[in-house]
């Protein structure tokens, strides 16, 4: 046999190859203590290698701060693991009855990691606050950033000219799709603190038009941060410019959001809004928030419950549903799942994790069929067993 | 054997190039929303209410609106023919005047620091009037010194093809304020003298002295 075949079919490499996932997955829960769930999913798991180091706050950090551990990620395991799997049923196994249930127990494994792959990939999460008594129609991202050309001139709708903030690069120029404008990036901060100039610091901005000129705006950029419940103020100088040429620098900012009267680029007859904002989602439905509850236990601030009575409002009112959120009940509605995640504004707003996940059955089934497996082939041991002794 | 292997890592290679580089690509997009409930003030033709867009798309950060309540209340005087409107907000004072050919909008305001300068103010009302940007060189065309309330401020004139302003910019103890006549061509200047008489009127409350 092929010795490299040989090498990847291999148990020795299953073992060693499920010791380097364990020790992925502690190193990978240390690192969650400095850089938050997020990027250590990105750092650890969605990554084909990593290096740790002792985090900064750690007891240890001034005695072991040249220790660095480079170990293989996630990818690169399950992809092996994967390998590994299939190169072994090559091998090894026959398929036979009497091996059905091993079978079927790697099977549901190739589903599992094939599925986890799947949601790394596919799936998106963004969030939905809804007040009470109030309806949204769209949810947004908490990490992702998109800036928005607004038409707001047809009295039936709104038209949204977006482009993600990924393609904000410096000294780009990207057309606004469906308008005669483009726009081209002058800086692009990730995350910045904004703030007025103030005395004798002049307001020294490339902006020409806007809040930015109207108030002295001024950006000091700031390093990106993970942890959660914290949000990355983007900020960016965006030059827009027409055929004929440019009509200005303004500044943007997730920032300045709806509780500032909009920034307008004017053409002609034509006006746009234009923000930079949390990307946004919008949805055929409209998700009213009927009542949120948040119960404690009697006497002290311990909440036992936290729930939201929701009514969703289809374009196609055949789908209109009602439906109770709280822990562990989420609602399941067009592909989309609404978790309960927090709540705001003295328990008068109520915040949905939404996510977009279309690989989400496939570790239900592969729990399934591992489960199936693993009773077909303790069951054939056990009708073997039973033959013997009655023998 | 060999194949095999060639087969899987194959596989394995062009399943994960795919998923990185396949679906997570950023696209400028296009799409039409129902109408949102949101107020937007959009441009509107008419002069008087062009002023009122402009006037409250003014954003408020935190801070403005003590740095204008700290800044303490002027006096004046003012011609017959101009209505006093109520002061709101980072406002000071808020007057209308009506002439047979338009009207036009006065307006005082006041913030912290130099609000970016000079140039960049007066290039900012230049815009609201549809005028070019203008270079320092060229300021002195626009602008005349003047004493305001025993400090030495600026008068600018921006005459615009249908609108115009005209301005007063006085740097005041860390603060600026600003006076902004904004209508009509031919009614703000037919109050030049006015706003003139006016700035002359105006004292600041002067805490330094």
């Amino acid at each position: 046999m092929n010795p490299i075949f040989k090498f990847f079919a291999s148990l020795r490499l299953t073992v060693v190859l499920l010791a380097f996932s364990m020790m992925l997955i502690f190193f990978g829960t240390l690192a969650q203590v400095e850089t938050g769930i997020w990027k250590t999913q990105k750092d650890y798991f969605e990554s084909f290698a990593v290096v740790w180091s002792v985090p900064e706050q750690a007891v240890l950090h001034d005695a072991l701060f040249w220790l660095h551990i480079p170990m293989p990620g996630g990818y690169l395991l399950g992809g092996l693991l994967f390998i590994n799997l299939i190169a072994a049923h090559i091998t090894r196994f026959k398929t036979t009855w009497k091996k059905s249930g091993i079978f079927l127990v790697h099977l549901g494994l190739i589903l599992l990691l094939v599925g986890e792959l799947a949601t790394d990939l596919l799936s998106e999460e963004s969030q939905m606050p809804v007040d009470e008594g109030g309806r949204s129609n769209y949810s947004q991202a908490f990490r992702d950033n998109e800036l928005v050309l607004i038409d707001r001139s047809h009295p039936d709708h709104d038209t949204i000219h977006a482009i993600p903030s990924k393609l904000l690069k410096p000294g780009k120029t990207i057309e606004a799709p469906g308008t005669p404008l483009s726009i081209r990036t002058v800086n692009y901060y990730p995350n910045a603190e904004i703030g007025r100039a103030t005395n004798g610091q002049t307001a020294d901005s490339p902006a020409t038009q806007g809040a930015a000129v109207k108030m002295g705006i001024v950006v000091n950029p700031k390093e990106e941060v993970y942890s959660e419940n914290t949000i990355n103020t983007a900020t960016a100088y965006i030059e827009v410019l027409s055929p004929e040429g440019s009509l200005g620098v303004w500044l943007v900012s997730n920032v300045i959001d709806d509780r500032f009267p909009p920034q307008m680029v004017s053409l002609g007859e034509q006006s746009w809004e234009l923000a930079l904002r949390f990307a946004r989602h919008y949805h055929p439905f409209e998700v009213e928030l009927i009542d949120f509850k948040h119960d404690k236990y009697p006497g002290t601030e311990i909440p036992f419950n936290y729930s939201s009575e929701v009514m969703v409002h289809h374009n196609d009112s055949s789908k209109n549903q009602k439906a109770l959120i709280y822990m562990n009940h989420p609602l399941r509605y067009e592909g989309l799942t609404f978790f309960q995640a927090s709540f705001a504004n003295n328990d008068k707003t109520s915040i949905f994790q939404v996510v977009r996940n279309p690989g989400w059955v496939l570790p239900y089934i592969s729990v399934l069929l591992m489960g199936l497996g693993m009773i077909v082939q303790f069951g054939i041991h056990f009708v073997k067993f039973l033959g013997k002794r009655s023998a | 054997m060999a194949t095999k292997l060639k087969i899987l890592s194959a596989c394995y290679l062009t399943g994960v190039t795919f998923f990185l580089f396949g679906c997570d690509q950023a696209v400028p997009t296009a799409y039409q929303i129902p109408k949102e409930t949101r107020e937007v003030n959009m441009p509107m033709p008419d002069a008087a209410e062009k002023q009122a867009a402009t006037a409250s798309s003014m954003n408020v950060l935190p801070g403005m609106q003590q740095a204008a309540d700290a800044a303490g209340e002027l006096t004046y005087k003012t011609p017959e023919v101009w209505t006093e409107m109520p002061a709101s907000g980072i406002r000071k004072a808020n007057f209308r005047i009506d002439d047979d050919k338009g009207s036009a909008e006065l307006t005082v305001t006041v913030f912290p620091g130099d609000v970016g300068g000079r140039l960049a103010n007066i290039n900012r009302w230049g815009g609201q009037v549809g005028l070019d940007p203008v270079t320092p060189d060229d300021l002195p065309t626009f602008t005349e010194s003047k004493t305001i309330s025993g400090h030495r401020g600026i008068v600018v004139t921006l005459k615009g093809e249908t609108d115009s302003i005209l301005g007063g910019l006085l740097p005041f103890h860390g603060n600026t304020w600003f006076f902004k006549l904004q209508g009509g061509t031919e009614t703000v200047l037919a109050a030049k003298n006015d706003f003139n008489t006016f700035l002359d009127s105006v004292t600041l409350p002067d805490t330094h002295h």
